[in-house]
């Protein structure tokens, strides 16, 4: 039942922000939303080039293994880990790996902030903190999810069509084929990228606004955080896959 | 230039000195195993506790990731038209690949950041110090309970998360592919799957392993009060994430060599 | 008998202790006192080891205790105890199980016996009642006996009290202080007071060591702190804001 109530505070906390947001926070608070895209975006680079590259690496491993034992057709194992890549692994995989390292930072960030009374002390001078903290690192999230989401698929890519050609001695021209690769691909892996993007902080700050108690509470909005945001994209991985699966690719 | 060059080489000097710090760790705590030293009450509680905070969000995150891997299984299968296929190419993702790292992947956060944060704590507010004043060591009382714990429930978490995953997945292909769950069921059963599914459960244990010497070393490593809390969880939540990529590659690729 | 010699500890650019030689006799009640940050804490954990010496040596009945290993405190800290300034208290067990865990360790009872055993040292404390209770349940007066009961369990012959009574009510500070004075009475234990409460001092010290700026500034009975004209001394027991002491910047 609590469940319910946080899942209906973390949808107050969304529709507040957009509404800061449209009063013009990251006008104000510029210097924190260009930071913030600093934090998110430049600092994950090394996790999700990692991540993705070897994820792709032993996807393709993995696949070309088995391919070669069933049916040793291997024209087709480039376009379609290229599709699959798009709609979604390169989404899933970095939407996980910020809400990892994104999520726990800003619950981090913010729960010591609350433990300390600064927030309090920023209510007392009439500043939101949801305007003053949670938007810019909101729309930083947002768009650095989905520049990563494109940087990861890339990385991902290139690293399986390393392994196709070295140990399989695949070209690069038939690995490197988009003949599966559709629009409806597309927006899905940017549609899941996007509502990673937003899950992710709405979690994450949530969890840090309502930490209570010293050290204790810190860890535990912080774990608190690192949950949420992941599950969240699990979930929302799960429906928008639905979706994109009965409505954007025409099946019965 | 030189900076960012610098800035580099002193990112890679402080992650050699994580893994070493990380390594000498995991080396002393194996070694603080024996049973003699083992700590019977706070193995139990740890069990207990790793297990029940973990099993619920394990459970539905396995629930999901099998119908995930069977709607994006699917939308090859329908183009094709090649629907005796999907139980065995979702079936094989699942157990080999996205079912170990992915509950792995949340048991870190659920279980590993937990366990950061509790030792950090007890760091924070001396108790560690006043286990070892008390002639006692954190190792052996404190660590090895937790360590110990949580490799065997990674294990076990694994082992039936990979089927509620499968289970998952029937129930989509049923609902979303009008593929019936016996036919899943079968096709799963017939693609023979007993070596990826033993992978997974290597997987998990090994992942259950480094997540939790990522969460003591970090948890036991606080300086600085709640701040100091926050920073090692996340610390912890991250490397813990980066090993288990590695690692599931490193498995993967011994496992296909021998 | 406990001697420390010339005994130095740095963090960072801050000299804690400098050159600090300080004697406690076997059976006495020494008090060591200073302002915050004198490095009082920082001088008695070098006892259990939790620090490192810089320079100098520590010794425990004539073992040399500077650079002995983590094993090797083992036994050392048997015989002397330290009750830490919060307490500290494990949050995750009851009063009574915090007080067994050592006899469960050290004195090899069963989980059964050894809960009996320490509900009977809580009762010496006054705290048998509160026995089934978790330390987050319970103020700081009470934790701070419970915390004394478990240093106690392992009889050692010295304790280290750091900070006893600061944050206390004048109730559960006095009933603080008569536990530490019966400690020496009745069982012979040395008992070290880290502490900078005048009250608890004028009434059981039975000597008194002042630390300032890393070195011991007097190191004598009550009394002669009483008739003292040491002007930095003369502040700290007056308790006046101004004069020629000079606080340390934390490092």
């Amino acid at each position: 039942m609590s469940q319910l109530y946080a899942f209906g505070r973390a949808l107050a906390l969304l529709r507040d922000t957009w509404k800061w947001t449209f009063r013009g926070s990251l006008r104000r608070q510029s210097k924190v939303f260009a930071r913030q895209l600093y934090e998110v975006g430049n600092r994950s680079l090394l996790f999700i080039t990692v991540t993705l590259g070897v994820l792709g690496t032993i996807s393709v491993f993995q696949v070309l293994l088995q391919v070669e034992r069933i049916l040793p057709e291997f024209s087709v194992v480039g376009p379609a880990f290229i599709q699959t890549m798009i709609r979604e692994f390169a989404p899933t995989i970095a939407g996980l790996i910020i809400a990892t390292r994104v999520g726990s930072g800003i619950a981090a960030e913010i729960g010591s902030m609350v433990v300390t009374e600064q927030v309090d002390a920023l209510r007392l001078c009439n500043a939101n903190p949801v305007d003053y903290l949670v938007a810019p690192r909101f729309w930083a999230c947002v768009i650095q999810n989905v520049l990563l989401t494109v940087y990861g698929g890339l990385v991902g890519i290139c690293a399986g069509a390393c392994v196709a050609h070295y140990a399989w001695q695949i070209s690069w021209g038939s690995f490197f084929s988009l003949s599966l690769v559709g629009f409806p691909d597309v927006i899905s892996g940017l549609l899941k990228a996007t509502a990673y993007g937003m899950a992710i902080p709405i979690a994450a700050a949530q969890a840090g606004l309502e930490t209570t108690g010293g050290s204790e509470g810190v860890g535990a909005a912080t774990t608190r955080a690192v949950v949420n945001a992941s599950f969240a994209v699990v979930v929302l991985d799960f429906l928008l896959s639905g979706f994109s699966f009965l409505f954007l690719f025409g099946n019965p | 230039m030189i900076g960012w060059v610098s800035g580099l080489g002193a990112a890679l000097i402080g992650l050699l000195e994580t893994l070493g710090g990380l390594a000498i760790l995991a080396v002393r705590i194996v070694r603080s195993m024996s049973p003699r030293t083992l700590d019977g009450r706070e193995t139990w509680r740890a069990f207990y506790k790793v297990g029940v905070k973990s099993y619920a969000i394990v459970v539905m995150t396995a629930l999901f990731t099998g119908a995930i891997m069977v709607i994006q299984a699917g939308q090859f299968v329908s183009k094709a038209g090649a629907t005796s296929f999907v139980g065995w190419a979702a079936g094989f993702a699942v157990l080999a690949e996205i079912g170990p790292v992915l509950i792995g992947l949340m048991f870190s956060g659920r279980v590993g950041a937990n366990n950061t944060a509790e030792l950090g704590t007890m760091v924070v507010t001396e108790q560690v110090d006043a286990l070892r004043a008390l002639a006692i060591e954190p190792l052996g009382y404190l660590v090895a309970p937790r360590v110990l714990a949580m490799v065997v429930m990674l294990f076990l978490l694994t082992a039936l998360g990979d089927l509620f995953a499968l289970f998952g997945g029937g129930v989509t292909s049923e609902l979303l592919l009008g593929i019936p769950f016996r036919v899943f069921a079968q096709q799963v059963i017939e693609a023979n799957l007993t070596s990826e599914y033993l992978l997974g459960l290597v997987k998990g244990s090994v992942f259950g392993f480094s997540i939790a010497v990522v969460s003591c070393y970090f948890g036991l490593g606080v300086k600085g009060g709640a701040a100091g809390v926050g920073r090692a969880v996340n610390n912890a939540v991250v490397l813990a994430a980066i090993g288990i990529f590695v690692t599931d590659l490193a498995v993967g690729l011994l496992w296909n060599l021998l | 008998m406990i001697r420390f010699e010339h005994v130095s500890k740095a963090f960072g650019s801050h000299q804690v202790l400098d050159d600090v030689s300080l004697v406690v006799e076997r059976g006495e009640i020494l008090f060591i006192i200073g302002t915050s940050g004198a490095g009082k804490s920082v001088l008695v954990k070098h006892l259990v080891g939790l620090l490192r010496p810089d320079a100098g040596r520590i010794f425990l009945d004539d073992v040399d205790v500077t650079s002995l290993s983590e094993r090797e405190f083992y036994p050392i800290r048997k015989r002397c105890a330290m009750v830490f300034q919060h307490s500290t208290l494990f949050d995750s067990m009851t009063l009574a199980q915090n007080v067994a865990l050592p006899l469960r360790k050290h004195k090899g009872l069963r989980a059964q016996a050894a809960e009996v055993e320490a509900v009977r040292r809580l009762d010496q404390v006054g705290m048998a009642a509160e026995a089934a209770r978790f330390p987050s349940d319970i103020g700081d007066g009470l934790r701070k006996r419970v915390a004394i009961a478990r240093a106690l369990t392992l009889d050692p012959e010295y304790v280290i009290f750091d900070e006893p009574t600061t944050g206390l009510d004048p109730m559960a500070a006095a009933n603080v202080d008569q536990l530490i004075r019966a400690l020496s009475d009745d069982f012979g234990v040395t008992s070290i007071v880290v502490s900078h409460d005048l009250r608890s001092i004028f009434k059981v010290a039975d000597r008194v060591a002042m630390l300032y700026q890393g070195k011991v500034l007097l190191d004598g009975p009550p009394s002669a702190f009483r008739a003292t004209t040491d002007p930095v001394v003369r502040q700290f027991i007056e308790g006046r804001p101004e004069g020629p002491m000079q606080f340390p910047r934390k490092a």
